[in-house]
């Protein structure tokens, strides 16, 4: 107990726990107890010297203490009376027991089973949606044992992912180095060009602190955005660009590097030993290979042959063409074509030769940036890399690159994201700062196992390359008819087929697309409605978009079983209401440190508790004691025990070489026995058998964490000491798999997908990705004169992924910052329009409208007009009173603004006009 | 709060002091101005009385407008503690002394008390000046030309009601130089004022609000009140110097309902310089909301 | 008590790291239990320039601790008072709610709740648990953390070294942005950060000696 508590009475404790409210997580905090009510939440400085932001958690945690408390809480179990959903349709949720309720449950899961889990068009009979990027995993106690003791479960129906995620950056991170998100090494980075990402909003206090900490240090950050957001407002040098040209910014980036300054002044022992830029190109785009073995060649300079990648002693030319006398080409479906005495182009030469049209001159018309801008920071950037200078971390010595390019949602995913996040890591991998300290690395990988550690997720795999895990293309192999209702096993080769995560990032508008319509030339069965969908911390019907028909849409699911916090859009459309035990009052024990999202490498790893420091309100119940009797009741024991054995809704096994806390059936069912297990396992696991804590231990300290090597955070070294290379700069694999894919699809006469074919490419070219907003706006019939604006959303701290627009306190916070809860306009495109600060104002798309009021800035683009949030709510008590406009409700889901990656971005054209009638209060 | 964005950072307008808090400066100032005047009408051969009594219930009216405002009005007698500083305090302490004298003027009609009451309505209206002049956080107020003001509007309302009374008393017209040489003194101590803060700098809002009511005030408040109280002295038209008289006195009302309510702006907020972020330089800041003196 | 009577207390808040995420602005409505829309604490968001060049600053800001406060002065009950510590604090028993101090603040820091405002209309526990009338109808503002500062003294601790006696603003910055301590010691963290960087005080030309200083330059260590 703190000097503070003993002051304030023995009726006042202290209790840490976590928040991970967004992906940002886990932050430690404490909740001061007063009489058994949480009246406050502060930091928790035991976390001063483990946690990066040393022990502080952002304002959403603040929220908490509403969360818990707030009167428009579902405190009981309910069900709906009125047999009709829809937005019109009061829903008439009547309390009922929780025997009621989990048997009603139970009941339909029984019968499903008995149908089987698969129904007639091949896809599964359960669906569930969770909301923003996993975040609920670490409030939903065992629920992932009972869906893994279910079986297949379809996860297509998304709440955002794709449209809201840094979706192509995840997969094609995952892809060239194992970054499912990419983050600046920030605390040795000293340049930072930083394309839209917002890292001061969402990336939480660790990156808070961290750029806090860079800025006094002196590192630059040039924030290349339309608007003036809060990150841009911190950087050094804001640049509004014209929304989605970035890849034409890179493209001249890249430019003046390999064309104005040229291989000498770029990483050389890099790029020739790290990437595949030695290897030869034949005239058809793809890798000359041996005839006999089938290895890329590539041109050694000691010996002045061509030899095979992998030759012990070779020295490979990093430019240049190389006469090669024999070779082959592997194309798809591997189609083999023999070439004799060619000139084999290298990798790195023929990306020379394609950058050759892409000139600061060239991109400054298009990104509406003048040329000598984009020009002095590519020098910068050059400059600040420091090529040749070394840090030595733990007694090993590495390279020192501190540069790096980041890249930020509406950038990095929906079209033109795969070229931005292909120019990002080229950007990297020219003067070695990818995976090197000071540049840019991944920070976990979730479409690659094992979560814990992308470390052992690399192994040797093709021509030199990591080991992938791609969906099979190939004519025998390929998913010729869709398993999930977002077809991702059958689109999108890249996501893989890792449970869950591949699943979720698929193409998730094309689920909710097509339960309503399939496009021309559909030849599978109609996608049928789940039977039965669970729903928990997600709110589709509000984050998706053309959400007024995803809320429809929803409305036929025949079943819909939701957590829920308070009644939403999208459980208006429930059966069943369950309310969860929230933050405050369950526990759980995650994973902390080197093993999440954005900023989250530490010096640390280990696991922290979400403690329950009060009693659940009401009637609601601990996620993990509701699982566990859905498990029971629904005849699913057995698989459930089993599945928290193996420890997936915990840290590790619940059995080890050294330790056995294996739950049984009963046990299982006791949420308390169960977290005491997980706890145990995971600090004898952590310690080596060294320690072993049980719940009520980590009730006291909160956390357990052993010190982590820096090395840990870069995959370089993990490359080199197998010898791989990174799949760099050129794309042979890709294109080849889109080939194949192409085969795949038009063999079963399937053409709706072929402009997102023509994503597969060696060298991106740059094509009018803005363009493509404005031809679909055509297409759908409308003019760009009609829709003279780009709309685009951005985020809040306040509000990031929290769930928590009912919470009153975040709505009076954010009100501190001018346009967080409004329409933000440049002020003089405003003034043209006759509009003045508070305005209400109309923003209109070809689909509808949406209503907020105006912040004139000055720091916008005057063509751009910005949302920050996804509101517009029309169900949830609080902020359903407030009009706030949101760009969800006005972009439509569309095949035409679908990537190859199954992503969207988050950007419309619109029109903008007073709209006088009074703000409903 | 505002609940306007924007209004978090520029200065704007004070909402604690309402009507409420306005009658005290509009009711003090015209009942000291009374008092003061009520000698000068026992010059004139008017009974002095009425226009002392007058006064008092003005200042008492005011006073308890006021205590209607104050969020602990029990313990309102907490206003007396602190006369080393607080134009309150000291308000309160002249307000006792005030009724007293006025009392027994009221109450004898000698001479004495008369004077001493008007005494110390001079004293409680440069009291009320000082109070806003004291707070300065209001920009429209902390200037000593706000005092100056302040006082000189509680002059001319005074004589104002007292050439009211000249529908009464004929011999009160003369009064009407007076009252003229006051709305001329009152509108050099008005433009003097405005003009200080345009020197000085103010809130864009306070300017706006000074701005706005300034041809009423200017026309109706002093070109015509000024000219018929002079018309009313001159012809002995005792109509001529009320019709003056009165335009003068709500003049000077409205006047200070603007300055307490709708000029009233707070400071808001000033950034010098905007800070470093990394490898850039503070640059130049700014106080959004403000009219910065002119250069020179 | 002449050591005590020296010290000085008083906030050193660096804007190159302030994000305006307005956590110390949340953290000071739980740790005050603040009613809605009273923030002792918050954070301003400031642009300045023109298009293209344009800067955002966030600038926390709330009662500045003036050792010169017009509020204590024109404060006509002796409600408000300067400490000798330099915190100036407000007496709700003596308080009458007149609000010429509200009127004196340049810094808007002070306001009056004449009636009780909770969250969602009607009070929830946690705010049934913490609910003060003395507050109501009385002028409130930042204390500074009134009672931690004078936990200190018990303690022995240091405000703005030991968290549990530090402001609730200061602990909560997660960009480290804010930092406490006594200005008269030469050898705490707020006198050597003051002594190496460049900074500014606001509206530091009404006299009013405000004890919030605004880093915006120069060697933090």
């Amino acid at each position: 107990m703190s000097a503070a508590d003993k002051a304030a009475g023995a009726s006042t404790k202290s209790v840490p726990s976590f928040c991970y409210n967004c992906v940002s997580g886990p932050d430690f905090l404490r909740v001061k107890v007063e009489n058994g009510v949480a009246t406050e939440i502060g930091p928790n400085f035991d976390g001063d010297r483990i946690h990066p932001a040393h022990g502080r958690p952002c304002v959403k945690a603040y929220g908490l203490v509403q969360k818990t408390y707030n009167p428009n809480r579902i405190l009981t179990p309910m069900k709906r009376t009125n047999p009709k959903k829809g937005m019109k349709e009061e829903p008439r949720f009547v309390p009922i027991s929780w025997d009621e309720a989990l048997d009603t449950i139970a009941g339909k899961l029984r019968a499903i089973r008995a149908k089987g889990v698969i129904d007639e068009a091949g896809l599964p009979r359960i669906a569930a949606s969770f909301g923003h990027g996993g975040t609920p995993a670490n409030y939903m106690g065992t629920f992932p044992a009972f869906l893994a003791s279910w079986g297949p479960v379809d996860y297509s129906f998304g709440s955002g992912q794709g449209v809201k995620c840094v979706h192509s950056e995840h997969l094609y991170g995952e892809f060239w180095h194992r970054a499912f998100t990419v983050s600046a090494d920030t605390p040795h980075t000293r340049y930072n060009i930083s394309f839209g990402a917002n890292v001061e909003v969402t990336g939480g206090p660790t990156a808070v602190i961290r750029h806090a900490d860079a800025r006094i240090r002196g590192y630059k950050r040039v924030q290349v955005e339309p608007s003036l957001t809060i990150t841009a407002a911190c950087s050094a040098e804001w640049v509004p660009i014209r929304p989605k040209t970035d890849p034409a910014f890179m493209f001249a980036l890249i430019h003046v590097l390999v064309r104005e300054h040229g291989l000498d002044k770029l990483d050389i022992p890099f790029l020739r030993d790290r990437t595949a830029s030695p290897y030869l190109l034949a005239p058809n785009g793809l890798y000359l290979r041996d005839p006999q073995t089938s290895k890329p060649l590539l041109f050694d300079e000691a010996s002045g042959r061509v030899v095979a990648h992998d030759t012990p002693g070779a020295k490979p030319a990093v430019a240049g063409r190389h006469r090669v006398a024999r070779a082959i080409t592997i194309d798809a479906d591997a189609a083999r074509e023999d070439f004799s005495d060619v000139d084999g182009v290298t990798a790195y030469q023929a990306l020379v030769d394609h950058m050759a049209r892409y000139t600061p001159e060239w991109a400054s018309d298009i990104c509406d940036v003048p040329a000598d801008t984009i020009r002095r920071i590519a020098n910068e950037y050059l400059e600040a890399a420091s090529i040749g200078e070394t840090i030595e971390i733990d007694g090993v010595t590495l390279p020192l690159r501190p540069v790096a390019v980041t890249l930020g949602k509406s950038v990095n995913n929906g079209w033109g994201a795969f070229e931005c996040c292909w120019a990002r890591t080229v950007l990297a991998m020219l003067v070695g700062a990818l995976e090197n300290p000071g540049g840019i690395l991944g920070t976990t990988v979730r479409i690659n196992k094992p979560q814990e550690n992308r470390h052992m997720s690399v192994k040797p795999g093709d021509d030199g390359f990591m080991i992938q895990y791609f969906n099979p293309t190939g004519s025998n192999s390929w998913e010729a008819q869709p398993t999930t209702r977002n077809i991702h096993r059958t689109l999108v080769p890249i996501v893989g087929r890792n449970g869950g995560w591949s699943q979720a990032l698929g193409p998730t508008q094309l689920a909710w697309m097509f339960q309503e319509e399939t496009p021309e030339g559909w030849n599978w069965p109609k996608p049928t409605y789940p039977e039965l969908w669970f729903v928990y911390r997600s709110n589709p019907a509000i984050s998706f978009w053309e959400t007024r028909r995803l809320a429809e849409a929803a409305a036929q699911f025949p079943f819909m079983v939701a957590f829920a916090y308070t009644v939403d859009e999208t459980n208006y459309m429930a059966d069943i209401l369950l309310p969860e035990a929230t933050d405050l009052e369950s526990n759980q024990l995650i994973r902390m440190g080197q093993t999440k999202y954005m900023e989250h490498f530490w010096d640390h790893i280990g696991v922290v508790l979400r403690q329950k420091a009060v009693e659940p309100q009401g009637e609601a119940r601990d996620f993990s004691w509701i699982s566990g009797e859905l498990a029971r009741r629904a005849g699913l024991l057995d698989g459930y025990v089993s599945q928290l054995n193996r420890g997936i809704s915990g840290v590790s096994p619940l059995k080890g070489e050294t330790y056995d806390f294996s739950l049984d059936s009963t046990s299982a069912l006791d949420p308390d026995k169960v977290w005491d297990a997980v706890c145990k396992a995971a600090t004898a696991t952590l310690s080596q058998g060294k320690e072993c804590h049980g719940l009520d231990w980590f009730k006291d300290h909160g956390f357990y964490a052993i010190p982590q090597s820096r090395l840990g955070w870069y995959l370089t070294p993990t490359l080199e000491k197998q010898g791989l290379r990174y799949e760099l700069p050129y794309q042979e694999r890709l294109l080849r798999i889109g080939r194949e894919l192409g085969n795949r699809l038009h063999e079963n006469e399937i053409h709706w997908w072929d402009e997102q074919l023509t994503e597969y490419v060696g060298l991106p070219d740059w094509h009018d990705v803005p363009g493509r907003w404005e031809r679909a706006l055509v297409n759908a019939g409308g003019s760009l004169e009609e829709f003279p604006f780009w709309l685009l959303a951005t985020k809040s701290m306040q509000y990031h992924s929290g769930g928590n627009s009912a919470i009153a306190l975040m709505d009076e916070v954010s009100e501190n910052l001018h346009g967080a809860t409004g329409v933000i306009i440049n002020e003089k495109t405003a003034q043209k329009l006759g509009i003045r600060e508070n305005d209400r104002v109309e923003v209109r798309s070809h689909i509808g409208a949406t209503y907020g009021k105006a912040a004139l800035v000055k720091g916008v683009r005057p063509d751009t007009i910005v949302i920050i949030g996804q509101f517009d709510h029309w169900a949830t008590p609080y902020i359903k009173d407030k009009e706030r406009a949101s760009l969800n409700t006005i972009a439509p889901m569309s095949l035409e603004l679908t990537d190859a990656t199954g992503s969207g971005a988050d950007i419309v054209r619109v029109a903008l006009r007073r709209a006088d009638k009074a703000v409903a209060a | 709060m505002s609940d306007k964005l924007i209004d978090r950072v520029v200065p704007r307008q004070q909402k604690e002091w309402d009507i409420k808090g306005a009658l005290n400066f509009i009711f003090g100032g015209a009942g000291a101005g009374l008092l003061v005047a009520s000698p000068f009408a026992a010059a004139l051969l008017a009974d002095p009385r009425p226009f002392l009594a007058l006064g008092l219930v003005l200042v008492a009216a005011g006073l308890f407008s006021v205590w209607l405002k104050i969020g602990r009005p029990w313990r309102a007698l907490h206003v007396v503690r602190r006369p080393s500083t607080s134009w309150m305090t000291r308000e309160a302490l002249i307000a006792p002394l005030l009724f007293g004298a006025g009392a027994a003027g009221v109450v004898t009609g000698a001479p004495l008390f008369v004077a001493l009451a008007a005494l110390l309505g001079v004293v409680y209206a440069y009291a009320q000046g000082r109070i806003l002049k004291a707070n300065i956080g209001i920009a429209a107020w902390r200037r000593p030309a706000c005092v100056i003001v302040v006082v000189a509007t509680g002059l001319v309302e005074g004589f104002a009601i007292v050439g009211l009374a000249s529908l009464i008393w004929p011999s009160l017209t003369a009064l009407g130089y007076l009252v003229a040489a006051l709305i001329v003194a009152r509108f050099i101590a008005w433009t003097n004022y405005v003009a200080d803060l345009r020197r000085t700098g103010a809130p864009t809002g306070t300017l706006a609000a000074f701005d706005a009511f300034a041809p009423r005030f200017l026309w109706l408040g002093h070109a015509a009140a000024g000219a018929l109280a002079l018309l009313g002295a001159l012809a002995a038209q005792p109509l001529a110097l009320a019709l003056g008289g009165a335009l003068a006195a709500i003049g000077g009302a409205l006047f200070k309902y603007t300055l307490v309510c709708r000029a009233a702006f707070t400071q808001g907020f000033a950034l010098p310089k905007t800070p470093a972020r990394g490898r850039s330089k503070p640059g130049p800041g700014l106080q959004p909301g403000w009219e910065r003196p002119k250069a020179g | 008590m002449s050591a005590t009577a020296q010290k000085r207390y008083v906030m050193a808040i660096d804007l190159r790291r302030c994000v305006g995420c307005q956590t110390c602005t949340a953290a000071c409505k739980n740790a005050n239990a603040t009613p809605p829309g009273v923030q002792w604490r918050r954070v301003l968001d400031i642009e300045t320039g023109d298009f293209p060049d344009v800067q955002r600053t966030f600038m926390p800001v709330g009662c500045m601790h003036c050792a010169n406060p017009p509020c204590m002065h024109v404060c006509p009950t002796t409600a408000t008072k300067l400490r000798a510590d330099g915190l100036v604090t407000i007496d709700y028993d003596i308080c009458i709610g007149c609000a010429n101090c509200v009127m004196a603040c340049p810094y808007d820091a002070r306001s009056i709740q004449h009636v009780a405002k909770y969250a969602y209309g009607t009070p929830m526990k946690s705010e049934e648990a913490r609910f003060d009338a003395e507050r109501l109808g009385v002028a409130t503002k930042c204390t500074f953390c009134k009672d931690r500062i004078d936990l200190a003294a018990l303690t022995g601790q240091t405000p703005g070294v030991d968290p549990e006696v530090t402001p609730a603003c200061v602990n909560s910055c997660i960009s480290d942005a804010m930092h406490f301590g006594d200005i008269n010691d030469p050898n705490s963290n707020v006198s050597k950060m003051l002594g190496r960087t460049e900074h500014f005080r606001m509206h530091e030309e009404l006299g009013t000696d405000p004890s919030i200083y605004y880093i915006v330059d120069g060697e933090e260590t």
